[in-house]
């Protein structure tokens, strides 16, 4: 294995990686083994209707960027059909973890493209209705034989129709169809699990059709995707398996001077610095609204800047258009102190790792001291000057993106503050446990009703400390397990007098014979420290034993380089080890009513479960 | 003395093939190199015109068949092998 190869492409990123690099490395880990790689395996199947191949080596690339070492399965041309609808074919034997759908619509229907005029009006709906369907059932087809996610792209939109200007005059020629095509294979796709849409028209649109489009290898080689259109695609595709492995990041450090406004306040005063209405404060206000927007969608916002807190407390609450307030963000080390030092207070006072982190700082020191001292941090380095990038550069990477956006996430920020609160409290408690009784805590334990399901998926997807097994889940899987006799899915929702936090914690217990097995078992940071994680423990053993039967509990804690905080976690609810030797497997006998009790601070109210827990 | 462009090719043939660029030379052809099947000469085509800064005809698609076939058409471009 070339090591070096590897290495330097982690040293860059897509943005300097040429397609000769991805070649390099594609071919390195395609000849070299997972243990090699010391990475967990994932495996693609890419199923398409044209030559898709150069898009492999991005997406091998990419893959390995995100930590795994990719596998991939490339469907015969042209014959996704047969494939998905053999139970014993090659791509189900291949047993993929993601599933890429990609179609080209002109080699799927000339009707709709390139004879577009010759058909006939009713011809065309009739061509537009079995597009439709033969998506439908692919989707269908992959989704009885296997579960994995699919990301399905939609179809770029013509650039040079048949009828020019005139095509855009009417909802019945080619442009609103191909429209109105995408919109249904969407409303399909948004009522079927575990599908995912890939915008094609979008990511055309962002760097031109023209450019991302070749004739020559077309026609040479059925190969429609230009050179230019390789990395982005590929990347496009990655952000959705990062998304859907939990990789999201969860906080933006915002650095103050020349980053959130031009100037410096401590010298220019709050009248002097440039934010506002014109050039260059209008760069500012425009980044300060997409970081608001990023706040709306569930980011949490964080300062580390090296200042005097109370001026760049000045221009937060008194000047006037400065759209961040001091209430949005959730965390702040203004200080003289170091920022590595500094971005580790708000990742422990945050309570989350530091690979949750996005750093943005206009100063190229800044920025490659914390890339070189706190590598798992994400850094966007704002080149000094060019603050008309600044709004972009922040979007582009798409280090935020989800596949989910729930209640939760509206009220997250909001929750930070009250955690903030709630800290006040603490600190004029008398003792924890006088503080943690005057929260007056309830937790509810349940299955999960359906509006649940997207939250409860999403927490098995993000949940990286609090998490025994992390075993990511899709909705599907939920469902599922939801369906299944020999499963329970408990959803643990906690309040207390400051707020409701919500739906935090899943736990997943398998059931055979004797025998429950804890399968999945986390909690989302926010709710650490409360003693609800105990209540849910004891709730879902006593159901299994008072309900299900089970004479045995079986947990099982894998370890992660991001969940050592519950380590001891079964040990410490008076589970035993099955191997002594080892940390991840424990069990519990249930007989005589033995097992963790709610703690004496917490009231368990159900309303959700229909077995009846004390 | 081999010139830049003589070693970015070697580096770009390496590369995308996943062979050794001290085993690129003129011998170095789709007939000898197991790797290079049409798909990867596809990945090929389109890792040298990104290198190189060119734009290959359909019919300069097809001919770059080997190491030395490689050089003649990207000197019709205009690129310099000449030590």
């Amino acid at each position: 294995m070339n090591a070096d190869i590897l290495a330097d492409f982690l040293s860059g990123s897509h943005e300097t990686s040429t397609y000769a690099r991805y070649a390099a490395v594609a071919n390195v880990l395609e000849s070299s083994t997972p243990e090699q790689t010391g990475l967990p395996v994932l495996k693609v199947a890419l199923l398409r209707n044209f030559t898709a191949e150069p898009l492999v080596p991005v997406l091998a690339g990419e893959i390995f960027r995100a930590g795994y070492h990719p596998r991939f399965y490339v469907g015969d041309f042209d014959a996704i059909q047969a494939d998905v609808l053999d139970p014993n074919s090659r791509l189900y034997a291949f047993q993929p973890d993601f599933i890429i759908l990609a179609q080209w619509l002109e080699a799927l229907s000339p009707a709709l493209t390139t004879a577009f005029i010759s058909t006939s009006p009713p011809d065309r709906a009739a061509e537009e209705e079995r597009i439709r369907l033969h998506v439908r059932t692919i989707v269908g087809a992959l989704n009885a034989n296997v579960r994995a996610p699919i990301l399905l792209n939609n179809f770029p939109l013509p650039t040079q129709p048949t009828l020019g200007i005139l095509d855009s005059q009417s909802t019945g020629y080619q442009t609103h169809t191909i429209l109105r095509l995408n919109a249904a294979i969407l409303a399909d796709s948004a009522e079927t699990s575990d599908v995912s849409i890939v915008d094609f028209m979008r990511v055309f649109a962002a760097h031109g059709t023209a450019n991302f489009v070749d004739e020559r290898y077309w026609h040479v080689a059925r190969a429609p995707l230009s050179q230019k259109a390789l990395v982005p695609i590929g990347t496009e595709y990655v952000k959705f398996i990062r998304a859907l492995r939990g990789q999201a990041k969860k906080c933006l450090v915002l650095d103050c001077d020349n980053t959130l406004w031009g100037g410096v306040v401590g010298e220019d005063g709050l009248a002097g610095i440039q934010l506002g209405p014109t050039y260059p404060g209008s760069c500012f206000v425009a980044l300060q609204r997409e970081i608001l927007n990023l706040h709306d969608r569930g980011v949490i916002l964080a300062l580390c800047s090296k200042n005097n807190e109370a001026d760049v407390l000045e221009v937060l609450r008194d000047h006037p258009d400065s759209v961040l307030k001091e209430e949005h963000f959730a965390a702040r080390q203004i200080n003289w102190d170091d920022k590595v030092t500094n971005l580790r207070r708000i990742a422990e006072e945050l309570n989350i790792g530091l690979d949750s982190l996005v750093f943005v700082d206009d100063n190229p020191f800044e920025a490659t001291f914390v890339r070189e001292q706190l590598p798992d941090v994400a850094v966007i380095a704002l080149p000094p000057k060019a603050f008309a990038s600044y709004r972009s550069l922040l979007t582009a990477p798409g280090y935020f993106d989800t596949l989910s956006y729930t209640a939760e996430d509206r009220r997250k920020n909001a929750m930070y503050g009250e955690n903030r609160r709630r800290k006040a409290l603490e600190s004029t408690a008398l003792s924890l446990d006088a503080y943690l009784s005057s929260l007056d805590l309830e937790v509810d334990i349940g299955n999960p009703s359906e509006v649940d399901v997207p939250r409860v998926a999403q927490l098995t997807q993000k949940t990286n400390q609090f998490n025994l097994s992390t075993v990511r889940n899709t909705e599907g899987d939920i469902r599922a397990f939801m369906a299944a006799d020999a499963f329970d899915v408990f959803a643990l929702k906690v309040r207390d007098r400051v707020a409701d936090l919500g739906l935090v914690g899943v736990a997943i217990v398998a059931y055979d014979g004797p025998t429950a097995t804890i399968e999945s078992f986390l909690m989302s940071c926010r709710a650490i420290g409360r003693g609800a994680e105990d209540a849910f423990l004891a709730v879902v053993v006593r159901h299994a034993a008072e309900v299900r039967g089970s004479e045995v509990i079986v947990g099982t804690y894998a370890a992660t380089n991001k969940n050592e905080l519950v380590r001891d976690f079964y040990l410490r609810h008076g589970f035993v080890r099955i191997d002594e030797s080892r940390d991840d497997r424990w069990s519990l006998t249930t007989t005589g009513g033995h097992g963790p009790n709610v703690p004496a601070w917490i009231r368990v109210t159900n309303g959700v479960d229909t077995h009846a827990i004390r | 003395m081999p010139s830049g462009n003589d070693t970015k090719l070697k580096q770009t043939l390496a590369q995308v093939l996943g062979v050794p660029e001290s085993g690129i030379g003129d011998e170095t052809s789709m007939d000898t190199v197991p790797q290079w099947d049409s798909l990867k000469h596809l990945n090929l085509v389109l890792a040298i015109e990104e290198q190189f800064g060119v734009s290959l005809t359909e019919e300069q698609s097809f001919e770059i068949l080997s190491y030395p076939l490689a050089k003649a058409v990207l000197a019709e471009h205009g690129i310099d092998f000449a030590a």
